[in-house]
């Protein structure tokens, strides 16, 4: 009893402070204030429509242009019950995660890295698409069942992709590659090959920059993941993201020796494997354009061009061929967005019904500065006016969605921990040490995975295992 | 005040450092002092001076060379632009959010002084059970790092429970016969979003840093002033309001210039209790929105932290001025 | 702190809970308690009453938001003295002895109040946080604290910020302190001096990182001109050119002067007003006694600005522990350069594990204790002095 009272005293501060009327909660009734709701039991469409929606995301600057007038021309537009505004911001995943926890959650968030998605699905704050109303088979022939697959948790799913991109490129110099007779890969032994015919002509075939501040390594795992895809095959992949398949298995330890192979090789890579890290990502394939050319090749998705140097014509000075098969094994890594919902009601079931048709996504390829890509699967390569390589683009992802064999990016799937932290770090100790540490810096990945193996979020308290195996290293 | 000598007549009489003739100042030594003093201006103002130059250059030329080397072709005019700033102030609602980070600043700025002067004051001067430790405590509170109280503030804006002991419960009941109910109080504050919860967060995040500041400046005023305040007949309230905040006028300039320059600067505390709607968004956020993902548009963020630096020093030289020797060595005299 | 805390807690606690002090006063001391408690809060809850009437007040007016900004101003500003001058009248109708006592707690104790619900309860709900897992579901016990000291990453951070405070509060002292004092010199151009070396402070984070960048950018020889100063210095000799962000240890070094540019001129603000605090007369004195400049600078005016020193050390250490800006935007905290306020941000908000970035804040709070003692020493001295 005597607890009691003092319970109460506590939290009379903010009463008196406030002044105003006080709620009661009963015990565990508090789930985070307006919005979070919660994923279980939640009625269909249990709040009333406020005419606003609200949409937070990581793209920024012209990219959020680009998402909203997408939005605009396609569904504010169209219709008058509702209006949807989109805001982007450098810190999104900072920021939204203190929203979700402070109880203010957007409406919707376009979120980067899928494994965030499940990561709310876990802790109850997004709201399932199922409990929305939404058909998942429709859904599924619209973006395919891969993609609907990223946000799926305990059978249900809580992620609708709203845009992707092609990662799998690689970017070459036209004129050098006249100049030099040199064909486009098809296989990976053919990009070995062409990477030795351009060293004994006198070239350094390779620009490879992964700098990008406390990102830095990131481009790397980008490589090791259109390495694997290939070498491994698409299930050998998903295993791997999802923690089943460790960094320290043949399989990937193999896919870093290719890795290896390019950039340890002699003369292959312009500067050094020891300057990869160090170069910034956006400043890496500058050289390519030097007169003459420090190299002739850079493996980046289809936002690069946009650091291109000023003056540079696509199709004439540059273009872009689809990463090479290995052993045969066609695939595309592909990345985007997965928007989970906060809010439940009935006007964010029509907006997705609206933004995620083909004619609206098709509204990307005609929005500027932008390399974003339509998520539903019927977009057609003529939407992209804008930028015919966008379009170009769009036919191998297309391609490899209907196929089954485009995988999205692996580090934006695993556990942050792995995905934004040692896998990171891992590649850069890698690419400045060289390979004879690869061993380790492969077991000090994995020892980086939740105990529990991985995803998402509801991992376990860490065991004593883990930190001994963290402290070993 | 006329205890001290004006600054002026020193400078004009050209010698003798703080208008005395029993140092050991020279010609040569000033010399030195001032060899020095340029030395380390030079030295800090170098970074200051690229961010100016790299604002004026066209996005190529920053990427392309150094901004020293603009030195050396200072005439090529193709790498000078005005643009970069044209587009700042020309964009979207920048005259809004410039007046919202007034709106945001001024009271956030002079809410924590008030409130940690008649702290500190009560610190320094009076005597009561628990001063010591409650002294302490405050200033303790400086470790608190700002991120660990986004979460829980925002929650008690939405009218989220203040502690919640909910945990205690079972903790009671393994360890006592007692049934413990526990009731979460919450009130819906619904302060998220507004300026009012903004003001209150940047107080309450600046009040330990005040306390301790003026606290300091404040117990170090003599004591005998005090006394024969006292003597006369004048209460707390008057010594307070008569006596210490005019004596405490250059401490009180510091602690405001830092508070406004932290407020004015911030972008976290108004990124999460404000927001980044245009109606309610400050210069920070406007200038962030701004600048792409991908794109790290330099010359339009050299350009914005110009446009943004302007105010806190007009209200550096503007505070300045109360920064006068001997205030209190004069006070203690008159 | 429980003395602290006493007041909310004894005046809703049943009579046993209550410590009663010992001594002649006895019988009064849970009414000063109370009417201590009702007045730190009253403070507050009024002004914040006042200001959220206005508000709602203007809004319901429809009102342009310029004057409804303006008038808001108008009465934080002078409506938070307003208040302590209403509450201070009010106490001053007390009977006797009661008005003398309770007064500081109106005075000292808002401050209190608002600091308990400002900081006091995010610190608890962290320490609570730190014994949980990472979505604050399961009790884990120790095992976050356990990865802040066994976790190479978490190691590499202790050591680099045991450096940062050894190395940037320091420089920052030393340089603004030297600085204050020979810019009081100057006379006529003191004023312009110094403002070049507050300008850092002046100078928004994002617009210092660029700044910086520009200063240790790397590119890859043959790639292209340096753009970054350091490395076009360095190049002009005839060396290679150097990521220097990426060389261990020296890039510890380099981010921490990045701090110390920043930093010095918060200590050179606080220590130049506090020497021109020193009593011209003292100095005077000194110097007819033959005392050289250096002496009177090291016999008279540190001693005498001897607390204004420590007070700008103390909150530079404390800043120092909670630097992560200048790391997260230079390096990310990457090629060994983690500092503990930055690992924590990182298990916070990337890695998303509450527990083990809780742990790291309680160790936050606890690494700072030394330098609190060294400040209640001195507050105690003065205290005596007095």
């Amino acid at each position: 009893m005597k607890l009691r009272s003092r319970l109460a005293v506590l939290a009379t501060v903010p009463i008196v402070l406030a002044a105003c009327s006080i709620n009661v909660y009963e015990e565990g009734s508090f789930a985070g204030g307006g919005g979070g709701g919660g994923g279980e039991g939640a009625a269909v469409n249990q709040e009333p429509d406020t005419g606003e929606i609200a949409i937070a995301g990581a793209a920024s600057g012209d990219e959020a242009n680009a998402i909203q007038g997408v939005i605009d021309e396609g569904v504010n537009d169209v219709q008058d019950e509702f209006t949807a505004t989109y805001t982007g911001s450098d810190s999104f995943e900072q920021n939204v995660i203190i929203q979700i926890e402070g109880g203010t959650p957007p409406d919707i968030g376009f979120f980067p890295q899928p494994g965030t998605v499940i990561e709310q699905a876990a802790q109850g704050n997004a709201i399932a698409l199922e409990d929305m109303g939404f058909d998942i088979a429709d859904l599924e022939a619209r973006f395919g069942e891969y993609l609907m697959s990223l946000g799926e948790y305990e059978g249900k799913h809580y992620g609708m992709p709203d845009t992707v991109n092609f990662k799998s490129a690689i970017w070459y110099n036209v004129p050098a590659f006249e100049d030099g007779g040199y064909e486009i890969p098809e296989t990976w032994e053919d990009l070995i090959a062409l990477s030795d015919q351009m060293v004994a002509d006198g070239q350094t075939p390779w620009c490879i920059g992964t700098g990008s501040e406390a990102a830095t390594g990131w481009p790397a795992t980008d490589w090791m993941e259109d390495i694997v895809l290939r070498q491994a095959g698409t299930d050998a992949y998903d295993a791997w993201v999802a923690g089943e398949l460790p960094f320290s298995s043949p399989e990937i330890t193999a896919a870093a020796e290719s890795f290896g192979d390019i950039i340890f090789t002699e003369g292959y890579v312009f500067g050094g494997a020891e300057n990869i890290s160090s170069t910034d990502f956006r400043d890496a394939p500058d050289p390519m354009f030097n007169d003459p050319p420090n190299c002739l090749m850079h493996r980046q998705a289809t936002f690069i061009p946009a650091f291109f140097p000023d003056g540079v014509v696509p199709f004439e000075d540059y273009d872009f061929f689809p990463f090479p098969t290995i052993d045969g094994n066609e695939g595309v890594l592909m990345a985007g967005g997965l928007a989970a919902i906060f809010s439940n009601r009935q006007e964010i079931v029509d907006f997705f019904d609206l933004y995620t048709s083909a004619d609206v996504q098709c509204l990307y390829g005609k929005q500027e500065n932008t390399t974003t890509m339509g998520a539903n699967v019927d977009v057609s390569p003529d939407c992209y006016t804008q930028n015919e390589l966008i379009g170009q683009a769009s036919i191998p992802l297309a391609e490899a969605i209907a196929a089954g064999t485009a995988r999205f990016d692996a580090s934006d799937l695993m556990p942050p921990a792995v995905g934004s932290g040692e896998f990171w770090n891992g590649m850069n100790e890698y690419t400045n040490d060289g390979p004879d540490n690869l061993e380790q810096v492969l077991a000090d990945i994995d020892a980086a995975f939740p105990s529990d193996g991985g995803g998402g979020g509801e991992s376990e308290a860490p065991s004593e295992s883990e930190a001994a195996s963290e402290s070993e290293g | 005040m006329s205890a001290t000598s004006p600054p002026v007549e020193d400078t004009q009489s050209g010698k003798g450092i703080k208008g005395t003739e029993g140092g050991v100042t020279n010609t040569g030594s000033r010399n030195l002092v001032r060899v020095i003093v340029l030395v380390i201006v030079l030295i800090w103002l170098i970074p200051a001076i690229g961010l100016l130059i790299t604002s004026l250059r066209t996005p190529a030329a920053i990427e392309s060379s150094g901004w020293w080397t603009v030195f050396a072709s200072i005439g090529d005019t193709s790498q000078w632009t005005l643009q970069n700033y044209r587009e700042v102030l020309e964009s979207n609602g920048f005259a809004g959010a410039f007046l919202n980070t007034l709106v945001v600043s001024v009271p956030a700025t002079i809410m924590p002084i008030v409130i940690a002067t008649f702290a500190a004051y009560a610190f320094s001067w009076m005597e009561f059970k628990g001063r010591f430790l409650m002294f302490v405590f405050v200033v303790a509170l400086l470790v608190v790092p700002l991120h660990v109280a986004l979460i829980p503030i925002l929650q008690l804006y939405n009218g989220g429970p203040l502690f919640d002991v909910s945990w205690l419960a079972p903790v009671v009941s393994f360890l006592t016969p007692w049934e413990v109910v526990t009731v979460e109080v919450g009130i819906p504050l619904d302060l998220n979003g507004t300026f009012l919860g903004v003001w209150l967060a940047h107080t309450g995040f600046g009040l330990p840093l005040a306390v301790y500041l003026l606290r300091n400046y404040i117990g170090s005023l003599p004591s005998e002033l005090m006394e024969s305040a006292r003597i006369d007949g004048a209460d707390h309230y008057a010594i307070f309001t008569r006596l210490i905040i005019p004596l405490s006028v250059p401490a009180l300039a510091s602690f405001a210039i830092f508070q406004f320059l932290w407020v004015f600067n911030d972008f976290l505390v108004a990124l999460v209790f404000l927001g980044e709607t245009a109606d309610v968004r400050v210069l920070t956020i406007a200038l962030n929105a701004l600048n792409g993902q991908f794109q790290n548009s330099w010359h339009l963020l050299t350009a914005g932290a110009f446009i943004s630096m302007v105010l806190p020093m007009v209200v550096f030289f503007s505070l300045q001025r109360f920064f006068v020797r001997g205030m209190t060595a004069g006070a203690v005299k008159g | 702190m429980s003395d602290v805390l006493s007041p909310q807690q004894q005046a809703g606690t049943d009579e046993e809970e209550v410590y009663r002090p010992p001594g002649p006063r006895r019988g009064s001391g849970i009414v000063v308690f109370i009417l201590a408690v009702i007045a730190a809060v009253a403070i507050p809850a009024l002004f914040f009453v006042a200001l959220e009437a206005t508000f709602e007040f203007m809004e319901s007016q429809n009102l342009s938001p310029i004057l409804t900004g303006f008038v808001a101003i108008l009465i934080a500003v002078f409506g938070v003295f307003g208040v302590y001058t209403a509450v201070d009248l009010a106490i001053r109708r007390l009977p006797g002895t009661l008005s003398e006592r309770v007064r500081p707690y109106a005075w000292a104790g808002p401050a209190v109040v608002i600091l308990l619900i400002y900081l006091v309860y995010p610190a608890v709900n962290t320490i609570q946080l730190s014994f949980l897992d990472a979505t604050s579901t399961n009790f884990v016990g120790w095992a976050n604290y356990e990865y802040v000291f066994t976790d190479p990453a978490m190691l590499r951070s202790l050591r680099n910020t045991l450096a940062w405070i050894f190395v940037v509060p320091v420089s920052a002292v030393a340089i603004g302190l030297g600085f204050a004092v020979l810019a009081d010199k100057l006379r006529r151009l003191e004023s312009l001096a110094k403002s070049m070396i507050f300008l850092p402070m002046a100078i928004s984070f994002i617009g210092a990182g660029i700044v910086w960048r520009f200063v240790y950018a790397f590119r890859i020889e043959g790639s292209g001109e340096q753009i970054g100063i350091l490395n076009a210095a360095w190049t002009s000799l005839g060396n290679a050119p150097v990521d220097w962000l990426s060389i261990n240890g020296w890039n510890n070094l380099l981010l921490m002067v990045i701090m110390v540019w920043l930093q010095t001129g918060f200590a050179m603000v606080i220590l130049s007003s506090a020497i021109k605090g020193v009593p011209e007369d003292m100095l005077e004195a000194a110097r007819i006694d033959g005392a050289t400049e250096v002496q009177v600078f090291w016999r008279v005016v540190v001693p005498n600005i001897m607390s204004s020193i420590v007070v700008v050390f103390t909150t530079m250490v404390i800043g120092v522990l909670k630097v992560f800006d200048i790391v997260w935007v230079m390096t990310g905290g990457q090629d060994g350069t983690e500092v503990i306020a930055e690992r924590m941000i990182r298990n916070m908000f990337t890695f998303r594990d509450f527990g083990r970035g809780a742990a790291i804040a309680v160790f936050m709070f606890i690494a700072v204790i030394p330098i609190m003692i060294i400040n209640i020493r001195r507050f105690r001295e003065e205290e005596s002095i007095r």
